[in-house]
């Protein structure tokens, strides 16, 4: 089910969500972004942010108006080509200030075997009062 | 493009290999389906003219690859592997901007190198800037 992120209370945590690695999939998101650093084989090591955030938009829609603010992320193991991952997130923090909302998500990115290969926090804010985007960030 | 310069020569001041992209819509949407973020934002063009942007602009997470690109360019697999970002979206780049992600050296402590990074567009305002540290050893 897709909630509005804005309704999201401080410490909701979205469904865990699991995916796979496949080489089809990094290399589109290569061909998109045009990276030619990595060889095939390898992931860039930004595709497993843009794994997790495809997951999270699958959980939540962004309110209209939202704005990426900031990004932490901490790359902590490279991903094996052909193996699976676990995203979790949580909002980790939301405040509102002059008819903004500013909410921070808590990214985490494990392999098949718990080691953790990515975490970060994205900042978003948001007008208090927004209307709900039926699509994406 | 691969690892210009073996990672362990970097002294503090040095200039990383800078990346420069010139963004267009079709990238754009390439990104969009990649990543799985559709918001009309950067897709509608008849949504986005209704925004304060005036017109669509690129994902934030498209351009910092731009950035992530340019520290394997310069750290190889070091960065995949024990790489750390932190930063902060300033500005929107938009279909036909040229993007320029440049960094430098700014403190070596041990094997942790930590630069500082940004990204900017033909007219050089800043999209995103922050600091990217890294392990080299």
């Amino acid at each position: 089910m897709t909630v509005n992120l804005a309704d999201l209370p401080k410490g909701h945590e979205f469904a865990e969500t699991r995916f796979e690695l496949t080489p089809e999939w990094a290399a589109e998101y290569r061909a998109a972004v045009e990276d030619q650093t990595n060889a095939p084989a390898d992931l860039p090591p930004l595709a497993l942010a843009a794994f997790s955030i495809r997951a999270l938009l699958h959980q939540g829609a962004l309110p209209e108006g939202a704005i990426h603010v900031s990004q932490e992320l901490n790359f902590l193991n490279r991903g094996e080509m052909g193996g699976s991952a676990v995203a979790r997130a949580r909002v980790a923090s939301r405040g509102e200030r002059q008819g903004w909302v500013l909410m921070g998500i808590e990214l985490a990115i494990e392999d098949e075997d718990g080691k953790s290969m990515m975490s970060g926090r994205a900042t978003i804010t948001f007008p208090a009062e927004g209307r709900t985007q039926e699509v994406g960030a | 493009m691969q690892q210009t310069r073996d990672a362990r020569t970097y002294r503090v001041g040095d200039e990383l290999p800078a990346v420069t992209e010139t963004l267009t819509q079709e990238k754009i949407d390439r990104y969009a389906d990649a990543s799985g973020d559709h918001n009309p934002l950067h897709i509608d063009a008849a949504y986005a003219a209704t925004t304060q942007f005036g017109g669509t602009i690129a994902h934030g997470m498209l351009v910092l690859a731009y950035l992530s690109e340019m520290m394997t360019a310069s750290f190889g697999a070091s960065w995949a592997g024990s790489g750390a970002l932190k930063v902060r979206f300033r500005g929107a780049a938009r279909p036909g901007d040229t993007v320029t992600a440049a960094g430098r050296v700014i403190k070596i402590d041990g094997e942790k190198m930590v630069c500082e990074v940004e990204c900017r567009n033909q007219n050089g305002e800043v999209l995103i800037s922050g600091e990217a540290s890294v392990r080299v050893s």
